[in-house]
């Protein structure tokens, strides 16, 4: 049974008090931009995480994420003006769709899962085009909170992103957590222990793309204009490349990788080719030269303060081979 | 029964391209575990660098446009296979059988590449100038020769791919490590060298379609994309690993595209054809004749 940290309590309030008392009296929009941004790009790499753990890759997300979007948007064009019931309904709406899908196709597994969700997304995308209700190939446009919330937007939409991601790590280190590990080394294992390896990894499925479907709530509100181009393969392709650039080891791993990406992929931003040379330049240089992510550069600077200059001591985790 | 025979050479002939393409993503899966993203970006390479030199050695050199295609082609394969041995080099070699971390230096490569081309090529569209003019009539439907041309030699492509898989001692080595890795090593198989060569063949099968392809359709530097959606669900309906289910695959996904587009039109064939994936997967979890398992 986990253990409540109160150090790790204390800091994760103080954060996240630090970052709404500074997204409220911020006057720069790009930065606050720039940050829910990172916010939303952080709970689609932890959730993309979240299904990780269960040795799965989860490339509906985006379908789901585009789905709890065009619910926002349908519930904000026609008058819904409750912030937060509209974005539990989408988000509600992401973990009905994670279910349906996830029931049909978590029986297979790995690569077929993977190129399934693949597929999946990209006939949700098609579908879209096909729907006049919803715009069609142009999108829907005008989805804006209430001009009241209009200034605390930002600061309501990355402490909803803060939350889920907390709420990740929650359920990663509960006794489910422990669950999902052993499904992932062995479900048949676990299978003999009377558990449904199905049902840990459907659970699993849904409760990732409740926290998917949130942060496709929030996307709308922040862009105020979708349209079926933004809910492309790449969604989950970008959420992987944050996991992986972060670190997959914890969940802070793939938080870092989408701030460090998304603020990489705005500096490039207009530089026509180059953007695709350089963002897809940073993914390589750091799959090949990081293997364990961002996060192990942090801990190996962290590891090298506290020795002093002594012999780097590197502990190795005999049972996953992992540094630890 | 023109139509039929009409859509029937559509099928043939689209199918021949995807079979080509898809057995490369195939192969590459099959050896070395890796999920290509790069794959469609290889393709696209070859056929953008056929559309620039086509029109440039044919002004040249003179001669018919036919001599020149050809040439073109075997530079455009030299500079694909150059481009995928260095990919593998210092890419994929170090994510053997890490589908997930192969996968995402596959999709580095895919924005890297697509931006380079997109840099160095421009995003006009390409045309190539008529290979092979005039066109056939058979049973009263109507195809052109340069795609007859094309098709044939797709064909024989293929044919020659699965003599050397079945029949040569490379073809038995790069089966058997896709059967079992370990057990093939034990058996003398040189498993880099097989695997590098694996990923080299499947490298000059994007290549080729590519090239193939260019006579036939606008080529712009994102022209992979699409084939590489294709190439998947074709893989994944054949079976992943598998060359006949590619095969099989291949001409299922062109007869879907070609029926489907002519009765209604290509978004309904696109969402047709993952719609057929899904139950086929409810059914079939491994693809029609799929047997790796990672």
């Amino acid at each position: 049974m986990y253990s409540i940290d109160r150090k790790f309590v204390a800091l994760n309030v103080v954060l996240l008090v630090g970052a709404i008392a500074f997204l409220s009296v911020s006057e720069s929009t790009y930065v606050t931009q720039l940050i829910v941004w990172s916010a939303i790009n952080a709970v689609l790499a932890a959730g993309m995480r979240f299904v990780l753990l269960i040795g799965e890759t989860n490339m509906a997300c985006g379908a789901i994420y585009g789905f709890a979007a065009y619910l926002t948007a349908i519930g904000v064009t026609n008058g819904f003006d409750a912030v937060p019931l509209v974005v539990t309904i989408a988000a509600l709406g992401g973990g009905v769709l994670g279910l349906l899908f996830g029931w049909v196709t978590l029986r297979v597994k790995g690569p077929y899962f993977m190129l399934i969700g693949f597929a999946f997304t990209e006939v949700i995308r098609l579908a879209y085009t096909r729907i006049d209700y919803v715009g069609g190939n142009s999108g829907m446009v005008g989805i804006y909170a209430p001009i009241s919330l209009d200034r605390w937007m930002p600061a309501i939409c990355v402490a909803v992103c803060y939350l889920l991601v907390i709420g990740f790590f929650a359920a990663e280190k509960s006794s489910f957590g422990s669950l999902m590990h052993a499904v992932r080394n062995n479900d048949k294992v676990v299978e003999t222990l009377g558990v449904s390896a199905l049902r840990v990894k459907l659970v699993c499925f849904v409760i990732a793309a409740v926290a998917v479907g949130a942060a496709g709530s929030i996307h709308a509100y922040s862009y105020h204009v979708i349209s079926p181009g933004d809910f492309s393969f790449l969604i989950p392709v970008y959420a992987l490349a944050y996991a992986k650039v972060g670190g997959e080891r914890h969940v802070v791993g793939p938080v870092i990788g989408a701030i460090f990406l998304t603020v990489i992929s705005q500096l490039v931003q207009g530089s026509g080719a180059l953007q695709y040379v350089l963002f897809g330049g940073v993914i390589i240089v750091s799959m090949i030269g990081v293997r364990g992510g961002l996060i192990d550069i942090a801990k190996w600077v962290r590891c090298r303060y506290r020795i002093g200059g002594a012999r780097l001591r590197v502990l190795k985790d005999p049972a996953s081979g992992e540094l630890g | 029964m023109a139509l039929f025979v009409q859509l029937a050479l559509n099928t043939l002939q689209a199918g021949s391209v995807y079979v080509l393409f898809a057995l490369g993503l195939t192969l590459i899966f099959g050896v070395m575990g890796v999920v290509n993203f790069a794959h469609g970006q290889f393709f696209a390479l070859g056929a953008l660098l056929t559309s620039v030199l086509v029109p440039a050695l044919h002004d040249s050199l003179g001669g018919s446009v036919a001599i020149a295609f050809v040439l073109s082609s075997v530079i455009s394969i030299i500079v694909v296979l150059a481009l995928a041995a260095a990919a593998y080099q210092f890419g994929f070699r170090r994510y053997l059988r890490d589908m997930v971390g192969s996968f995402i230096l596959s999709v580095g490569m895919l924005l890297f590449f697509e931006g380079l081309f997109l840099w160095i090529f421009g995003g006009v569209p390409r045309v190539v100038p008529n290979i092979a003019p005039g066109e056939l009539r058979i049973l009263g439907a109507a195809i052109e020769l340069q795609r007859l041309i094309v098709c044939a030699v797709a064909v024989a492509i293929g044919i020659m791919l699965y003599l050397m898989l079945g029949y040569t001692r490379f073809g038995r080595a790069v089966r058997a490590t896709a059967e079992d890795a370990g057990a093939a090593t034990l058996q003398g198989v040189r498993h880099k060298r097989t695997l590098l060569y694996g990923f080299m063949v499947g490298s000059f099968l994007a290549a080729v379609s590519g090239c193939l392809t260019a006579p036939l359709a606008v080529i712009t530097p994102s022209v992979g994309n699409d084939y590489l959606i294709k190439g998947f669900v074709t893989i994944i309906i054949g079976g992943l690993g598998s060359i006949p289910g590619a095969i099989i695959g291949g001409f299922a996904i062109a007869l879907l595209e070609s029926v489907v587009g002519y009765y209604l039109d290509g978004t309904m064939a696109t969402i047709g054809m993952f719609c057929v994936v899904a139950v086929l997967l409810l059914f079939r979890p491994r693809g029609m004749l799929g047997h790796v398992q990672h």
